[in-house]
């Protein structure tokens, strides 16, 4: 799933292990999950969205494909 | 309360430990037992040495916490195993037709019972997680 992390969080200052930090996940978690190598659980999803005051449509982008 | 009982285990490993490498250099037990031994105490000794360092140190036990807690952490190590169990089956199945040509036949049923052993344990925890989940 493609998702807008890194953008976002650099858009805002946000250093990778500050955020990491904040949710309580590692640096190399935050590291894959801009890379988009590995997808969230829909809690830590929910978190990040919630870190940012955002939705999480807003942050993820789902795909059809993302299914397959 | 569960910080005292990781003490606790680690002190009877170091005690078990140096019993049985005590033991071992009386000449009572063999070397298996007292390689056991010096393997316990070893073990005893760091899980004693992490938890004192955990306890003291604010910055260690933030990283441990976080490793421990970390989802793509509990991935990993769930995806760690499932990979060791399908190449201990496959390594265990070659071995036993290999072992059978060859003409070691004990070993090659040994294998073959490896297989057959995990393959239980996997429709066991299969059918346990099924109701659940």
């Amino acid at each position: 799933m493609k998702n807008r992390i890194e953008a976002i969080r650099k858009t805002r200052g946000i250093r990778q292990e500050e955020f990491a930090k904040a949710l309580g996940v590692s640096r190399q978690t935050i590291s894959s999950l801009e890379n988009g190598r590995y997808n969230p659980s829909i809690l830590l999803a929910y978190r990040i969205a919630r870190y940012f005051e955002m939705s999480i449509e807003e942050v993820f982008v789902f795909e059809e494909e993302d299914t397959q | 309360m569960r910080q005292e009982k990781k003490i606790i285990i680690s002190i009877i490993w170091i005690v078990l430990g140096i019993t049985l490498l005590s033991l071992g250099i009386a000449e009572v037990v063999d070397s298996y037992w007292s390689g056991m031994g010096s393997a316990l105490t070893v073990i005893g000794l760091l899980q004693l040495i992490r938890f004192f360092r955990f306890r003291k140190d604010a910055e260690y036990r933030e990283a441990v916490e976080t490793e421990t807690k970390d989802e793509r952490n509990a991935f990993l190590r769930n995806k760690a195993w499932a990979w060791a169990g399908y190449l201990f089956v496959l390594f265990s199945a070659v071995a036993s037709i290999v072992l059978k040509i060859v003409g070691h036949d004990i070993l090659s049923m040994g294998a073959s019972w490896a297989v057959c052993l995990i393959i239980l344990f996997y429709w066991g925890s299969y059918m346990i997680l099924r109701k659940k989940y």
